[in-house]
């Protein structure tokens, strides 16, 4: 069936960004058509309708490391009575086909939206011909043609193989095939100091797997690096083991199947080597822009990231095409400003506003075994910005009063609020480790989006008994090189 | 254990080449020709739209808690009509466009299907007694 009309927007990408934005469109009565299309990872793992965070992302993710939190949860169940048979064991399939079905119902759920608010679905890997103009092949192979008035590109990231590795296409996985897998990855290497690796290493110790996680450097680079040392002491003390400047040279098969990874240890100047089940490469996310065929329209990209670059209004290079989403330079790799992005585009186009998006002050979290949430500025970025002596860092170390029955162990539960120094003291950053740690910095984005104050915070009362709550009593600074702990009642 | 003996008994009558190698699922022996899985649009038109007696179509999904419960509760009470209603099965991500097509929204959605016009529809679990009135006016209409 080839179809040569003419649409409004064509959105190319049927993830986070590329769905908020046709659908927004269309609600403007727009004539709006949306290209999908999954190649498959390398080791053959595809999926449906809903990009990355639906399917490899976000929500499988959340899932199995609520999958492992229960599994803690079982354990100190004991200390408040609970009768449960130590040690308790999990099935790997039973919460893969769980977690895989619900994937599927949001699949399903995305294609009726579509439906319904009339935006027309094509499974097709659409590239540019000229402008206005994107064709691709339907997987029976029959060629279709699109052309639209706008063209908005989200077609996101995927996972990096790492080049100067012997084996590592052939024999290791990304997590665009770790949620996937129906049966346990068994003992595991996760690769890369990124979020992913984190959080994916965290679950699956979290379910009882060895865990390795390598790092060439720091972790997580770009966060706070008081609070990424505190998450990874913290997956030490958990289980995950770590091998700490440490960079793969080779992957090869053995005989049993296994993995025999190679890798060179940069601290002691030696070579060595172990065997596991997976190998999971979590060393960065790159667009995949090769055969969108941007050149022969004119789209600039970024020559080292690959990505496009987009001004303020995600407008590029070429006028009528824009970009949202993981793929454009320089913007936040998440779910919530892509939708938000996407969105406000739909309204400038069709809508008549001329809002543009803030990318001041989004809120994160790392779903950590011990989750790190955080919004605005981390203590370094404050310090290069302000200047040491024009900041007060307040901190404390708590415990959660859940810990204290369970006899958890809370040593990297902690908190610090970036403030300036001067006048108002306006918060600049806020960050907190800790259970549920999403849950509570979600609140606490709304202050600092409207220029809270630390006198304010101070005059905010706390919840009790939460943990949050912490947060507006914090009042030993970091100059005073007193103490931080603090105590509940 | 049912499902093997009846695809052994069938194995050794003269072959029913498509029924076997297409891998249907049977339900009891006595349903085993009164319900079949769709296999892709053709075979819709084929076997549905086309269809002398009334079918009913039972869209599901294998994610979908409630289809499990209602798809099995569905077949019996067709086996039970001796042919006079055939039921056939459409997994929505497989045949994804035609669930679109035929406005399904939520799982389970089954279709009352006469002279390939869409009569009756309901949406959700049933009871036997419920689905069984279902049945009766989709014959008797």
């Amino acid at each position: 069936e080839t179809c040569c009309c003419n649409y409004d927007l064509l959105v190319i990408g049927g993830g986070s960004g590329g769905l908020a934005c046709a659908k927004e469109a269309a609600q403007f009565g727009r004539k709006v058509a949306v290209m999908d299309y999954v190649e498959p990872s390398p080791q053959g793992t595809s999926w449906g309708l809903g990009g990355t965070c639906v399917n490899v992302g976000c929500i499988p993710k959340k899932l199995m490391h609520q999958a492992a939190l229960l599994g803690s949860a079982l354990k100190d169940a004991q200390h408040y009575g609970w009768n449960i048979s130590q040690p308790v064991h999990h099935t790997w399939s039973v919460m893969a086909q769980g977690v895989q079905n619900y994937v599927k119902s949001l699949n399903w759920g995305h294609r009726v939206q579509l439906q319904e608010k009339k935006v027309k679905y094509f499974n097709i890997k659409g590239s540019f011909s000229d402008p206005h103009t994107v064709c691709g092949l339907t997987k029976a192979g029959k060629e279709t043609v699109v052309t639209a008035d706008n063209i908005v590109i989200a077609t996101g990231g995927r996972p990096k193989y790492p080049m100067d590795v012997a084996g590592a296409l052939e024999y290791g996985i990304t997590s665009d095939d770790l949620f996937w897998l129906k049966e346990s990855p068994g003992k595991t290497l996760v690769v890369g100091a990124s979020y992913v690796s984190l959080e994916c290493a965290g679950f699956l110790t979290g379910i009882g797997l060895d865990t390795t996680v390598m790092m060439r450097s720091v972790p997580l680079r770009g966060f706070d690096q008081q609070m990424a040392s505190l998450v990874t002491e913290h997956m030490e003390s958990y289980g995950t083991k770590f091998l700490k400047r440490c960079f793969p040279t080779k992957v090869e098969k053995l005989k049993s199947n296994r993995l025999q990874v190679t890798w060179k240890n940069a601290d002691l100047d030696t070579e060595e080597t172990d065997s596991f089940d997976t190998v999971m490469w979590a060393v960065g996310r790159a667009p995949d822009t090769k055969t969108l065929n941007l050149e022969t329209v004119g789209v600039k990209t970024n020559s080292e990231t690959g990505k496009i670059i987009v001004d303020a209004s995600e407008a590029t290079s070429v006028p009528h095409i824009y970009a949202v989403g993981d793929i454009t330079e320089g913007r936040p790799e998440l779910t919530p400003t892509a939708i938000a992005a996407g969105k406000l585009l739909a309204q400038r186009l069709f809508g008549q506003s001329s809002e543009l998006m803030d990318y001041d002050n989004v809120p994160t979290t790392v779903f950590a075994p011990l989750e790190y949430g955080c919004v605005g500025l981390s203590e370094e970025a404050a310090v290069q910005r302000y200047g040491s002596d024009n900041i007060e860092v307040y901190h404390a170390f708590y415990k959660p009063l859940e810990f204290t029955v369970a006899e958890r162990d809370a040593t990297q539960c902690y908190m610090k609020m970036v403030c300036l120094r001067e006048r108002e003291q306006r918060i600049l950053g806020l960050h907190f480790i800790g259970p549920n740690a999403g849950e509570v910095i979600q609140g606490f984005a709304l202050g600092i989006k409207c220029g809270a104050t630390y006198p304010q915070m101070m005059k905010t009362v706390g919840i009790h008994p939460t943990c949050a709550e912490e947060v507006t009593k914090l009042h030993i600074t970091k100059r005073s090189g007193l103490d931080a702990t603090v105590t509940g009642c | 254990m049912a499902q093997r003996l009846a695809l052994h008994r069938l194995l050794s009558l003269p072959a029913r080449g498509s029924l076997v190698s297409q891998g249907r699922a049977f339900g009891t022996s006595a349903g085993r020709r009164s319900t079949f899985n769709v296999q892709d649009g053709s075979d819709f038109q084929d076997r549905v739209v086309n269809s002398p007696k009334p079918v009913v179509v039972d869209f599901h999904a294998q994610w979908c808690g409630p289809c499990k419960i209602l798809g099995p509760r569905l077949e019996k009470l067709v086996s039970k009509l001796e042919g006079k209603v055939l039921m056939a099965k459409v997994d929505i991500d497989d045949h994804t466009d035609l669930a679109i097509e035929y406005e399904v929204s939520a799982v389970p959605t089954v279709l009352a299907m006469k002279n390939g016009d869409v009569v009756d529809k309901f949406v959700g679990i049933k009871d036997e007694d419920q689905l069984e009135a279902f049945l009766k006016k989709l014959i008797g209409a």
